[in-house]
C-alpha cells in the first residue's frame, strides 16, 4: 500500500517528457503519501519568500503607475485616452472584455470540470478560481475607468437614480451589470465556500493566536462532521450547476455589447459562442501562466504534475481550434454576405490599416497554438509558459481588432479614422496587471494555492486491513492499488 | 450532551466501530473526517441532503423578481419605440437568469448553513484539530451508563485514544 509513495525528489525526476497518452479523467497523485505530507506542503506555501516581496512590490508599482495616469485623466479629461471621433471605444473597453474572458477559465476549471468529473482540476483550480474573482475584479474598474465623470458610476446600477426614471433593462449595458456583478458575486462565494474546510486546517495548525482567531471567523466553526461534509457537496455541486450556465451567458451578455451594434464586424450572431470560446481560450492562456511558476517556486510539481498540465493544453488546444474556426467563418461571411461594407471593413481589418494587429491575433490564438498536438510540447513547462505569453497578448489583440477596426471604418467615409494609443491608455493597461497581481499575491500567501480537503479525496487514507471491510474503492477513489498506470514509465 | 469519542488513525478501522456502535443503538452518532469519505457516508446512512430545496425556491423566487422587475419597470415608465410591446420577454430573459443564479446560488449558500449549523460560535464538544487533519473522530452521543460499552467497543475497534467528554 505505501509503496506507492514516492518520494518528492524522486516525482520530480518522473517529469520526463514522453509518455503514454494519459486519460484525464482520473489524475492520480503517486508522490502524495497521506493527508499529513498534503497539509504540511501545501501550508508551507503560506510563508512569505524573497520572490514574494519583490513580486508584491512589482505589482504594487504598477498600480501605483496605473493610479497616477488615471488621476491624470480626470484632471485633464478622456481625451488623454486616445479617444478620437468616431472611435470612442479604446483601450479601456478593450481591456474590459479581456479580463472579463480572463476569469472564464476560472470558472470552466472549478465549476463545469467538477460537474464533468475531471480529475486533473483538482489541483489547478484553486488558482484557476482566485483568478476569476480578481480577473473579474479588474474587469468592473474598466467601465468605470472608461466613464468622463466615474464618479457616478452608481448610475449603472439599477435603481430609479434620478426623477424616478430606471435604466433601460433592453440596453446591452444594463444585461452587463446584472451579469458582471451576478458573475463576481457568485465566483466569489464559489470561492470562499470550497475554502471554509481549507481555512478550518489553517486554524487548526496556526500558533499565532490572532492569526489562529481570524482563520476561526473565516472557518465558520467548520469542524468537518459528517453532517458538514454531506451538505457541503451538495451545495458545491449546486454552486458548480449555476456557474456553468453563468460561464456561457457572462461572455454572452459581453458579446451582445458589440453584436446588439450595427458597425461593421460586430451585427453578427456568432459573436456569442466565439466570445465564449475566445474567453476560455485565454483564461486558460493565464492559467498556464499562474500556475506554472507557482508549482515551480512553491516546489508543487509533485500536486500540479504534468499529466494536470497536459490536460489542460488539450483544453486551450481545443478552444484554439474553436477560436480558429470561428476566425474563419467571420472572413467567408463577410464575403458570403456580398455587403461591400463588410466586405471593405474586413479588407481594412487583416491587409489594410490594421494588418499588424490582425497579424498578432492570428499568429498567437491560431498558428502558435497548434503547436500543443505534440505531447512532447504539451508536457514542456518552459514552451507552455512562453505560449501562455503568446496566448494573452493574442487574445487582447483580438479584442483590439474587434472594438477599433470597426469603429475606425463604418459606413461612411467621414467615419473612416485611425486611433492612437495613448501613454495614460498603456499606463492604466499595467496597472490593471498591477491591480490583478497585487490582490493574487496577497490571496496566496493567506490561503492554500491548492485545494487541501479535494487532494486529500485523491490520496489513499490510512488503513490497517487494505481491501477488507468491503470499502468502496470505485470512481476516483483507487487509493489501494499500488501504481497508477500512466503516472510512472 | 455527553458521550465518547473515538480517535483514530485508520479509516477502516473507524467504519467498522460505527458498524458496531449503530449496532448496538448507543445514541446519535457523529464522524469527524479531514476529507469527505464515500466509505464513511455509506455507513452513516444519512438521508439526502435537503440543500437542494433552498436551491429550487431561490432560483424560482430570483427568476420571478427578475421579469417581474424588468416588466414592472417598462409599465411604470413606457418607452414606446415603433408600436413595440414595452415589455418584451426576450431581453428581459437575460435579467431573469442573472437574477436567478445569483438569488439560487445565494440561497444554496443559505441551505448549506442552516443544515450544517453554520457559523458554530462555541467549542463543539467531541471536535479535535487532529480531525482536520488526518486522523477520524468518531463520536458518540450515550446515555452515562452506555459509556463504558462504547469505550470498550471502541478501544476493541483500534481507536487510539478514547475519552468521554460532556
Amino acid at each position: 500500500m505505501a509503496a506507492a509513495a514516492k518520494p518528492v525528489d524522486e516525482a520530480r525526476d518522473l517529469e520526463v517528457l514522453h509518455r503514454p497518452n494519459i486519460a484525464s479523467a482520473d489524475v492520480q497523485l503517486p508522490a502524495v503519501r497521506d493527508y499529513e505530507q498534503v497539509d504540511n506542503e501545501i501550508s508551507a506555501t503560506l510563508s512569505p519568500t524573497g520572490a514574494w516581496y519583490i513580486g508584491l512590490f512589482t505589482a504594487a508599482t504598477f498600480l501605483l503607475i496605473g493610479i497616477a495616469a488615471w488621476m491624470y485623466q480626470i484632471y485633464s479629461g478622456l481625451g488623454v485616452a486616445g479617444y478620437n471621433p468616431p472611435v470612442m471605444w479604446g483601450v479601456y473597453i478593450i481591456t474590459f472584455v479581456f479580463w472579463i474572458g480572463i476569469g472564464h477559465a476560472g470558472t470552466l476549471i472549478s465549476a463545469i470540470l467538477y460537474l464533468f468529473r475531471a480529475g486533473f482540476r483538482t489541483t489547478i483550480y484553486r488558482c484557476a478560481e482566485a483568478m476569476t474573482v480578481f480577473a473579474v475584479l479588474t474587469a468592473g474598474l474598466f467601465p468605470i475607468l472608461h466613464l468622463g465623470r466615474p464618479w457616478k458610476f452608481f448610475w449603472l446600477i439599477p435603481y430609479p437614480s434620478w426623477r424616478y426614471i430606471w435604466p433601460n433593462f433592453k440596453s446591452p449595458l444594463v444585461w452587463d451589470v446584472f451579469a458582471i456583478l451576478t458573475y463576481l458575486t457568485v465566483s466569489t462565494t464559489f470561492l470562499y465556500i470550497g475554502l471554509i474546510p481549507d481555512i478550518a486546517v489553517l486554524r487548526d495548525r496556526e500558533k499565532n493566536p490572532v492569526r489562529r482567531r481570524i482563520y476561526g471567523v473565516l472557518s465558520l466553526g467548520w469542524r468537518n462532521s459528517d453532517r458538514e461534509w454531506r451538505h457541503f457537496a451538495r451545495a458545491y455541486l449546486f454552486l458548480a450547476a449555476f456557474s456553468t450556465p453563468l460561464v456561457l451567458s457572462v461572455h454572452s451578455v459581453v458579446s451582445f455589447d458589440f453584436a446588439m451594434g450595427l458597425p461593421p464586424g460586430w451585427h453578427t450572431t456568432i459573436f456569442a459562442p466565439y466570445f465564449v470560446a475566445g474567453a476560455i481560450f485565454s483564461g486558460l492562456g493565464m492559467v498556464f501562466t499562474i500556475i506554472i511558476p507557482v508549482r515551480k517556486w512553491f516546489r508543487l510539481q509533485h500536486y500540479v504534475t504534468l499529466n494536470h498540465l497536459d490536460a489542460a493544453a488539450k483544453l486551450a488546444l481545443f478552444t484554439s481550434l474553436v477560436v480558429g474556426c470561428a476566425y474563419m467563418v467571420e472572413w467567408f461571411i463577410a464575403w458570403y454576405s456580398g455587403l461591400q461594407v463588410e466586405q471593405d471593413y474586413f479588407w481594412n481589418r487583416v491587409f489594410g490599416q490594421y494588418w499588424w494587429a490582425s497579424a498578432i491575433l492570428y499568429t498567437c490564438n491560431m498558428v502558435l497554438p497548434l503547436s500543443l498536438f505534440s505531447q512532447r510540447l504539451r508536457r514542456n513547462t518552459t514552451w507552455l509558459f512562453i505560449l501562455s505569453i503568446f496566448i494573452n497578448i493574442g487574445m487582447w489583440f483580438e479584442r483590439f481588432v474587434i472594438v477599433i477596426p470597426s469603429l475606425s471604418h463604418e459606413f461612411e467615409p467621414w467615419q473612416w479614422s485611425g486611433y492612437r494609443v495613448t501613454w495614460v491608455d498603456m499606463a492604466i493597461l499595467a496597472g490593471s496587471f498591477g491591480w490583478f497581481s497585487m490582490w493574487f499575491l496577497l490571496f496566496i500567501k493567506q490561503f492554500p494555492v491548492i485545494a487541501i480537503s479535494e487532494v486529500k479525496e485523491i490520496v489513499k487514507p490510512r488503513l490497517r486491513k487494505p481491501h477488507d471491510h468491503g470499502i468502496d474503492t470505485a470512481g476516483q477513489h483507487l487509493a489501494f492499488e499500488r501504481e497508477t498506470p500512466g503516472e510512472h514509465e | 450532551m455527553r458521550g465518547v469519542l473515538g480517535h483514530f488513525r485508520e479509516l477502516d478501522m473507524a467504519v467498522e466501530a460505527i458498524e458496531e456502535l449503530k449496532r448496538g443503538d448507543y445514541g446519535p452518532i457523529t464522524v469527524y473526517s479531514p476529507t469527505p469519505r464515500h466509505e464513511l457516508e455509506h455507513v452513516l446512512s444519512a438521508g439526502p441532503s435537503a440543500v437542494w430545496k433552498f436551491t429550487l425556491i431561490g432560483g424560482l423566487l430570483g427568476v420571478t423578481f427578475g421579469y417581474w422587475i424588468a416588466i414592472w419597470v417598462s409599465d411604470y415608465w413606457p418607452l414606446v419605440v415603433g408600436g413595440k410591446p414595452i415589455a418584451s420577454w426576450v431581453p428581459y430573459t437575460i435579467i431573469g437568469f442573472e437574477v436567478m443564479v445569483l438569488v439560487g446560488a445565494l440561497s444554496t449558500v443559505a441551505g448549506l448553513f442552516i443544515n450544517s449549523r453554520l457559523p458554530k460560535v462555541t467549542h463543539t464538544v467531541g471536535y479535535d484539530a487532529r480531525f482536520s487533519h488526518g486522523d477520524f473522530g468518531v463520536w458518540v452521543e450515550c446515555d452515562p451508563e452506555d459509556a463504558s460499552k462504547c469505550e470498550e467497543l471502541l478501544r476493541a475497534k483500534g481507536a487510539s485514544e478514547v475519552r468521554r467528554e460532556r
